[in-house]
Order: structure tokens, then C-alpha cells, then sequence
């Protein structure tokens, strides 16, 4: 919006705040509020709008696709029930790309957090050229995930790779790490080297964790890695249990580095190898590979159901562990 | 520390000594091997295609192939490609860093009934899988006939980030009351205010913002390679995808050259950025 625009919008409003209906029974007071409260309204719309037309609505359509056997091309496509769901049920492959996606989430999830943890510490100590460090450790998080993939393809090449060149210089077997059964070690390294995101947001608790605390704790005799446990883990919880809802959700999308990772020309769905074949390169298999849209719009709102049903349970297994540190100030 | 009143070659002296050692020998490897995948990139990006294919590693080239970075330029149309990236870049991060800021000014300085409720959604439509809702909007916009424009940007620019829009809140919420209270009094517009009174004031939170999503869209590959055709696409997809020889085979060392050009330029913006950037990340911890 122009300048122009934006006051004209201004304008009406306050014109509408004038001449629109004044309720002078209750004062100046009360239009005021009934300003403030339209204006509010004035300025969340945006996004309401967007919320309701491009994921409300396209969730909408995904669920009443699901009943159906459209696939884009045939005219007669028709409502089939639960027909899609049914099928899904019985499909095997369904069922082992969720077993491919929930163990990936369950590796990949901890790992990262454990990694970025551990970043945040080391880089949280008082050493020289700290900030040098900690950005040549986030560096990494930046690189977009195409950069990555190739990267990754080309660091774990069978013939021209560096870890290959590491393995045979020690005296071992060169080993096909983009292939089955390998290839998934190197997805989970691929979403490791992003570690450095979980640093940042650990280190900016790790500094609002008092320093009062660590010297009782240091006077009481505890030694780093108690402190650790007691105090740094506990005052960090909600931070860590934030990770963990927000990396289960984006490593059951994550379809980036599956579709790179194989030595392909051009990577794609149909080069991605068994044991990368996750739940939603499933999805995008039949939604692009076959057009099956129908179907493919179910398995979306499965996963959908399921990542709902995940995050309750994280939350709820982890209600008695995260800390919540009150602040009594805030607390009138 | 209590260090210094100790004599120089006390056990505690020692040890304090080794344990520096110990935690820069550690510092330094773990940030080698973060640095090493990308070293390796751009290694390969100098090497022959024959030191590629023979087995045993060629750690260095023998001649730095420098001239893989030029015809990595040329073999395809990289400009072409980078201007389609900047372009959904700079409408996208224009647009939606204008529209949270002004969703956030809402939900920072305004109420309303339901305000509660809305920002609830707000906070948990951050959760939503994207990639869930990006196959059926593409579907969508299929039927209305946008793809192959990018018109789907300027949608999704205007229609705001809750993401952003929670950095912008933060910010707004922080500023003193005093702010508009004046102009509320001169029977000023709350458009007006947030147009002339706080976004002036925004600047850090603003290009914070900007860069934010100019890193997301240069780095995404799933919306551009569904929307748009070749010769729209942005670079991601063509480093990706258009480093193929007539026969078939990947160009392992134009790729990588190119894969570095590609992502030397995010890089750069971070390094200049870093500070907004990491303030923004941190924000996002959501305590």
C-alpha cells in the first residue's frame, strides 16, 4: 500500500468515527472503544483473510477431495466415501512410509536438539573470539536446502567423496552412502547440520538463566555437569519442549533432502531410495508422480489427524516436566 | 577467578590449563566439520569432471578449474534465473513484512472481543504444516489459473506471516504508550499513527523481517518447482535440476560452482544482517 492509500483509509475511518452512528447517550468514552475495537479489526484482516482463503479453505477442498477419486484429468470422477481412507488403511506402503517418517522424527528430533544443546553450551563458555564461533556454527542453518543436498550428495559421492576418501584412507570399504540401506544416515546428518538454529534460541535462554543460580548451586558443591541437569535443563524446558513440537512437525514435511540425496540426474520422487521413502514423499508420489489427488488428500489429512494427535501427546507427557519460570514481578 | 592467587604451577593451574585446551580443540573440530560440507562444495566445484569420476578421492585439484564458476553462468541462463528469484524475493519480503508489521501493530496496541482467541489461532496456525496446506493451494490456484505467475506471492505476501507478525507484536508491545496517546488526543487515525508513528520507528524489526523472508523464498524449492515452469523458475530449481549433460548424466562440477553462487549471495546477507537475524531466531524461541 502507498502512503496515499493508507491515509485515505485513515480518513474514512476517523470520518466513519465522526459521522457514523455516535451513541451520545453513553459518551465520547464509548466511541472511542467501538473505534479502537473496528480498528483492530482493521488491522488483523489481512491476515485473517489470508488465514481463511489459502490454509483454511485449501484444507477444506483437500478434505472434500478426499471422498472423491478426482485426479485432475478424468471428467468422471465421482464421491467414493471412506473409500480412500479405506484403501490407505490396507496399503501397506502407507504404513511403512509413516513406520520411515515417525523413526526419522524420533532420530532426527533428539539429535538435533542434543546437538544444538550441546553448540549453545560450548559456545556459551568464555573463550576468545566467542561470537567468531558462534557464527561459523550457525552458518550452516542458512544455507538454503537445495545448497545442502548438493552439498551432502556431493560430500557422501561414492567415488568422489570425502567420506569415502576418509573411510579408504583408514583402510576401509568405500561404502554407497546414498543408496539403501545408507542413504538415511545421511538424511539425518543433512538435518544435523542445521543444528545451529537450536543453538541460537538455547543460547539466548542459556543467558536469561540467572547467574545466582549457578554460584549457589557452585557453592553447594555441584559440579558442572549437576548444574547442568539441575538448573541449566529445567530453566531451558520450555524452550526445549518448543524444539521439540516445532522439529516433530517440520521432519514429518521434510522432503528436501530425501529428493536430492539420490546420485540421479535430477533427483525426483521416483529416484528416492526405499529406505528415504517417507510418509510424505508418499504423498507427493501419488499426488504428482500418478495425480492420484483424491487419494493423496486423504493421506495429507491422516497426517494431518496424526501430527494434531503428536503434539497433544508431547504436550501432555511433558506437563509435569517443563518448568515454567514465574516471574513475580510480572504478577500484579 | 581464583585462579590468580594461586602459584603459576599449582594442580589447579594445570588443570584449569588442559581444560582450555581441551574445550578449544573441541571448538575447533566441531566448527571444521560444520564447515567442511560446504568446503567440500565449493571443492568440488573446482575440480575436472575426470578427477569426479576416478575413484580414489582427489582431496585438491590439481588445477583449480576456475573456469567452472563461468561456464556454470553459462551453460544456463543463471541470471535469468537469479532475476525470477530476486523478483518473488523482493515482492514477497516487501509484502509480507508490510502486512505483519501491520497485523502485529493490531494484535500489539489494539482490542477488540475475540482478540484472544484470534491471536491463539495466530500462534497456533504457526504449527500448521505448510506442506500439507501447499498441496491442495496448489491444486487451487491450478483452477485459477495462476501458476506459472507469481501472483500466488503477492498473496501470500499480502496475507501476512504469523511468524512475522509475532516478531512485530513483540516489538510494537515493547514501545511506550505515550507513543499514540498524543495523536489519539489530535484525533489522529490509527492507520495514520502506525504509518507515520511506529513504523519509522521499526526500522531494526523491519529489514530483521525483510531478511527473513527474502532468505525463505531465495531457499525454497517445493512452491517454485510446483508453480512455475522452467524458464519462470527461480535458481533453486535450476541449480537443482537444469545441470544435466545431453546425455543424461549429472554435471557434478557445474552444479556445485553453481550451487555456491547460489548460496554465496544468502550468506553475505546474513553476515551483513546477523544481528536483526539472530535477534529474530531467538524471538521465535517462544518462551
Amino acid at each position: 500500500m502507498t502512503v496515499d492509500q493508507m491515509s485515505t483509509v485513515a480518513d474514512r475511518l476517523r470520518s466513519t468515527a465522526r459521522t457514523g452512528p455516535t451513541r451520545t447517550a453513553e459518551g465520547p468514552r464509548s466511541s472511542m472503544t467501538a473505534r479502537r475495537h473496528r480498528a483492530f479489526y482493521m488491522f488483523v484482516s489481512p491476515w485473517i483473510v489470508g488465514f481463511l482463503l489459502l490454509t483454511i479453505v485449501p484444507m477444506a477442498y483437500a478434505l472434500w477431495l478426499s471422498f472423491t477419486t478426482f485426479d485432475g484429468i478424468s471428467p468422471n470422477w465421482h464421491y467414493v466415501g471412506l473409500g480412500n481412507y479405506r484403501e490407505l488403511m490396507n496399503d501397506s506402503v502407507t504404513w511403512d512410509s509413516l513406520g520411515r517418517a515417525g523413526l526419522f522424527a524420533v532420530v532426527s528430533v533428539p539429535l538435533s536438539i542434543i546437538a544444538g544443546l550441546g553448540l549453545a553450551v560450548l559456545v556459551n563458555r568464555p573463550v576468545k573470539a566467542r561470537g567468531l564461533f558462534r557464527t561459523l556454527l550457525y552458518l550452516p542453518a542458512v544455507v538454503p536446502p537445495v545448497g545442502a543436498g548438493i552439498a551432502f550428495k556431493n560430500l557422501f559421492d561414492q567415488n568422489a567423496g570425502a567420506t569415502n576418501g576418509v573411510l579408504t584412507f583408514l583402510g576401509f570399504d568405500a561404502v554407497g552412502w546414498l543408496a539403501d540401506p545408507y542413504a538415511r544416515y545421511v538424511l539425518v546428518m543433512t538435518v544435523l547440520w542445521g543444528a545451529g538454529n537450536i543453538m541460537i534460541i538455547s543460547l539466548a535462554g542459556l543467558q536469561d538463566v540467572p547467574r545466582e543460580l549457578h554460584e549457589a548451586a557452585r557453592i553447594d558443591g555441584a559440579g558442572s555437569w549437576r548444574t547442568f541437569r539441575s538448573i541449566t535443563v529445567p530453566l531451558l524446558s520450555p524452550v526445549l519442549l518448543f524444539q521439540t513440537v516445532t522439529g516433530v512437525i517440520a521432519s514429518v514435511q521434510t522432503v528436501m533432502p530425501m529428493l536430492l540425496a539420490p546420485l540421479s540426474t535430477t533427483g525426483g520422487i521416483t529416484t528416492v531410495p526405499q529406505s528415504n521413502y517417507t510418509y510424505m514423499i508418499h504423498v507427493f508420489a501419488q499426488y504428482f508422480a500418478l495425480g492420484r489427488y483424491g487419494y493423496a488428500s486423504a493421506l495429507l489429512w491422516v497426517l494431518f489427524v496424526l501430527i494434531l494427535i503428536a503434539t497433544g501427546l508431547i504436550f501432555r507427557f511433558t506437563s509435569g516436566v517443563v518448568f515454567y519460570n514465574v516471574d513475580p514481578e510480572a504478577k500484579k | 577467578m581464583t585462579a590468580t592467587s594461586l602459584p603459576p604451577k599449582s594442580p589447579v593451574h594445570v588443570r584449569i590449563r588442559v581444560n582450555r585446551i581441551v574445550l578449544y580443540t573441541v571448538l575447533v573440530v566441531v566448527t571444521g566439520l560444520f564447515l567442511g560440507p560446504f568446503g567440500w562444495l565449493v571443492l568440488t566445484g573446482l575440480k575436472s569432471p575426470g578427477e569426479l569420476a576416478s575413484a580414489p578421492v582427489h582431496w585438491v585439484p590439481a588445477d583449480f578449474q576456475w573456469h567452472n564458476f563461468a561456464d556454470a553462468f553459462d551453460l544456463i541462463d543463471f541470471l535469468g534465473y537469479a532475476r525470477n528469484s530476486l523478483i518473488i524475493a523482493f515482492v514477497y519480503g516487501g509484502l509480507v513484512t508490510l502486512s505483519s508489521a501491520w497485523v502485529g501493530y493490531g494484535f500489539a496496541r489494539l482490542s477488540a472481543p475475540g482478540k484472544k482467541v484470534l491471536f491463539g489461532i495466530l500462534i497456533g496456525s504457526m504449527m500448521l504444516p505448510q506442506m500439507i496446506t501447499l498441496l491442495p493451494t496448489y491444486l487451487i490456484f491450478a483452477k485459477l489459473g495462476m501458476v506459472d505467475t507469481y501472483w500466488p506471492w503477492v498473496l501470500w505476501g499480502l496475507s501476512s506471516a504469523p511468524y512475522l507478525v509475532f516478531l512485530f507484536r513483540q516489538f510494537f508491545a515493547g514501545l511506550p504508550r505515550e507513543l499514540e496517546e498524543a495523536a489519539i488526543v489530535d484525533g489522529c487515525g490509527y492507520g495514520q499513527i502506525f504509518w507515520r508513528i511506529f513504523l519509522p520507528q521499526s526500522w531494526p524489526v523491519l529489514s530483521a523481517s525483510f531478511v527473513i523472508a527474502f532468505t525463505w523464498t531465495w531457499g525454497d524449492y517445493i512452491a517454485p518447482q510446483l508453480l512455475l515452469s522452467t524458464d519462470k523458475s527461480t535458481l533453486a530449481v535450476a541449480v537443482m535440476s537444469t545441470y544435466v549433460s545431453s546425455a543424461g548424466t549429472p554435471i557434478t562440477n557445474l552444479q556445485a560452482a553453481a550451487s555456491v553462487m547460489y548460496v554465496v549471495p544468502i550468506l553475505l546477507i546474513f553476515l551483513i544482517a546477523q544481528r536483526g537475524f539472530v535477534a529474530g531466531m531467538s524471538t521465535s524461541g517462544l518462551k
